[in-house]
């Protein structure tokens, strides 16, 4: 397929789901990896398989796209009952169009780890299936990190089956134009989901965390807390959908977004959204868009503290929320130094 | 040590004209209260010396320690020496405590060209000086005066004056909110920092935390500037007597 014929397929502005994110308009056809096939790089513990097999056929607009490219997908199979002691890393997923199947069996309990970290002047499309059986966990860990002319859209699909676990932590720090779509389906009743997500943009680069979240089961329990710091002309884009049916009795879902404009010329748009049909539920969303506190800048001047560093502390604060709950304290310290370096360099310290 | 010298500031976008010609002389080794009516200027005096945006010195001079502190960012002229005990102080959340002081202290420190204090010391000295003012440990974990009581932020203030032990100490308003056992203590603190070489300047509406901190002078701010002075006898009489022969 010639780039500017796939460039006819990718999603714009006119589609309600794209219009913050224009995909098709971000692209040019110069771009590497338009129309090539990712070679992501894995390091799996014992027990846990990496193979590449026949996929299923997408019904996402950038899943079907990745599908023209290849009918095959890397399949990750984490058997029943395992608890692998290491995470699963995927890596190198720089270029191209790439197409994923997990599958966590029943009982099994598994943490993965992916670094989005792309080339100078490329795209990247990932599609991610992942299945959760009856009774799994899964721990996802997702660092975004591109440069400033890289466009990266990452689809995850998941599929809940009844008493599963999903804990989801993203720390994004964009690119020329970046999404970080969620789809979870929960297909049984008491789904445990943590969903948070956290957001650095500087410059003009540009973030978007998508969710859908849909409930069909009674008894499921959702927490998503996506909060962002926006500097310079960077762009952030949160849209965030509770559909609970009418089956999904006792559901207890909230959804918070909190962004930070450092900037008069950067931008925050934000959607959160709740479809409830159920009668009995407790579905909630909070949104916020506001500046650092001028007092509290004040008073930690007066101690002593430089401007710059007192900014710097104060997001950080505002950003650490986001990670509490994750019960692995390495990986939560990486996560953390990774944002205050970037908040070194970004305001100076 | 502190001069101000015919200080003149507005504040605000109104730019109301709040000091108007302010004079004070506070040597090392003094202990000055400045006492007066709400709305004569106390707190403007405070929020000037320490360089808060919005506070806009439009004539006069300050001089801490020879060096014009006018010039200065508000970081800056706590690193010269200069320490404000807030009338409200602010809640820093999700920084804990330590975490606030320890910067703010090794900043000061990088500041005036001297090495950072490192962590067992620092922590060595923030125990026993919490104990002194019966500050619970539990409490330094906290994020900063976050869901603290009124009495305890005022204690809080007084730690963060002893652990950063400046040159010149402005106090706005450090007795509201404090009961008497807790008056005591935060005086205590005050008095244990008295010393030749540092200065301080004591702002409060009420004569009470002049029976625990014992002035050197006392001044009443009325209309702007300095209406009258006194020696520490003149805080009582004017307590009895009220400010409304000062007032503009």
């Amino acid at each position: 397929m010639l780039p500017s014929a796939v460039i006819e397929k990718l999603p714009h502005r006119r589609m309600e789901a794209w219009k913050w994110t224009d995909v098709r308009r971000a692209v040019r056809d110069e771009v590497s990896g338009l129309s090539s096939v990712m070679t992501p790089r894995f390091t799996a513990p014992d027990g846990v398989s990496v193979t590449q097999g026949a996929a299923h056929p997408s019904d996402h607009v950038m899943g079907r796209l990745a599908q023209s490219f290849s009918d095959q997908s890397w399949n990750i199979y984490i058997p029943r009952g395992a608890k692998a002691a290491e995470p699963v890393l995927i890596e190198d997923m720089n270029r191209g169009h790439g197409r994923f199947a997990v599958m966590v069996d029943e009982g099994a309990e598994a943490t993965f780890v992916e670094y989005h970290k792309g080339k100078a002047g490329s795209f990247a499309n990932i599609e991610q299936n992942i299945h959760l059986a009856k009774g799994a966990k899964l721990i996802r860990i997702i660092v975004q990190d591109d440069p400033d002319d890289m466009t990266r859209i990452a689809t995850s699909c998941i599929a809940a089956a009844e008493g599963t676990k999903l804990e989801q932590y993203i720390l994004s720090f964009g690119g020329a134009l970046t999404r970080l779509e969620t789809r979870l389906y929960g297909e049984g009743a008491n789904i445990e989901a943590v969903m948070n997500g956290a957001y650095l943009l500087s410059g003009s680069k540009h973030t978007d965390m998508t969710s859908h979240t849909e409930l069909s089961h009674p008894d499921c329990y959702i927490r998503q807390s996506v909060k962002g710091v926006v500097t310079d002309k960077a762009k952030a884009v949160f849209q965030g959908k509770f559909l609970v049916r009418r089956d999904a009795q006792h559901t207890d879902a909230e959804m918070r977004h909190d962004a930070l404009m450092l900037s008069e010329r950067a931008e925050v748009r934000a959607k959160p959204e709740l479809e409830i049909y159920a009668d009995d539920v407790a579905c909630a969303h909070g949104n916020t868009i506001g500046a650092l506190d001028d007092s509290a800048l004040f008073y930690m001047r007066q101690r002593g503290i430089s401007l710059a560093e007192a900014k710097a502390l104060l997001t950080e604060a505002f950003l650490a929320s986001v990670f509490d709950d994750m019960d692995d304290e390495d990986m939560r310290e990486s996560l953390m130094g990774q944002i205050k370096n970037w908040l070194g360099a970004s305001y100076g310290v | 040590m502190l001069k101000i010298n015919n200080l003149h500031a507005v504040v605000g976008e109104a730019e109301s004209q709040i000091l108007t010609g302010l004079s004070l002389d506070v040597p090392a080794g003094e202990v000055h209260a400045i006492m007066g009516p709400n709305g004569a200027g106390k707190s403007t005096l405070s929020y000037v010396l320490t360089g808060r945006d919005g506070y806009e010195v439009t004539d006069g001079s300050v001089e801490l320690g020879g060096k014009d502190l006018l010039d200065m960012e508000p970081e800056d002229r706590a690193a010269a020496g200069l320490f404000l005990s807030f009338q409200y102080p602010l809640e820093i959340p999700g920084v804990p405590t330590m975490t606030f002081l320890k910067t703010a202290l090794n900043a000061q420190r990088r500041a005036r060209g001297q090495e950072e204090m490192a962590a067992p010391e620092f922590l060595k000295k923030a125990r026993a000086i919490a104990s002194e003012l019966k500050i619970k440990p539990d409490m330094l974990k906290r994020p900063l005066n976050v869901g603290f009581s009124g009495g305890e932020k005022k204690r809080m203030e007084i730690f963060q004056m002893m652990m950063l032990g400046p040159s010149f100490i402005v106090m706005d308003e450090t007795d509201s909110g404090l009961d008497v056992d807790a008056l005591r203590i935060v005086a205590d603190g005050v008095n244990s920092l008295r010393s030749p070489e540092r200065g301080m300047l004591i702002i409060t509406h009420y004569q009470r935390l002049l029976d625990y901190i014992t002035p050197d002078k006392v001044h009443v701010l009325a209309g702007g500037k300095i209406a009258a002075s006194g020696d520490a006898d003149f805080a009582r009489l004017l307590e009895k007597e009220g400010y409304d022969k000062y007032a503009a």
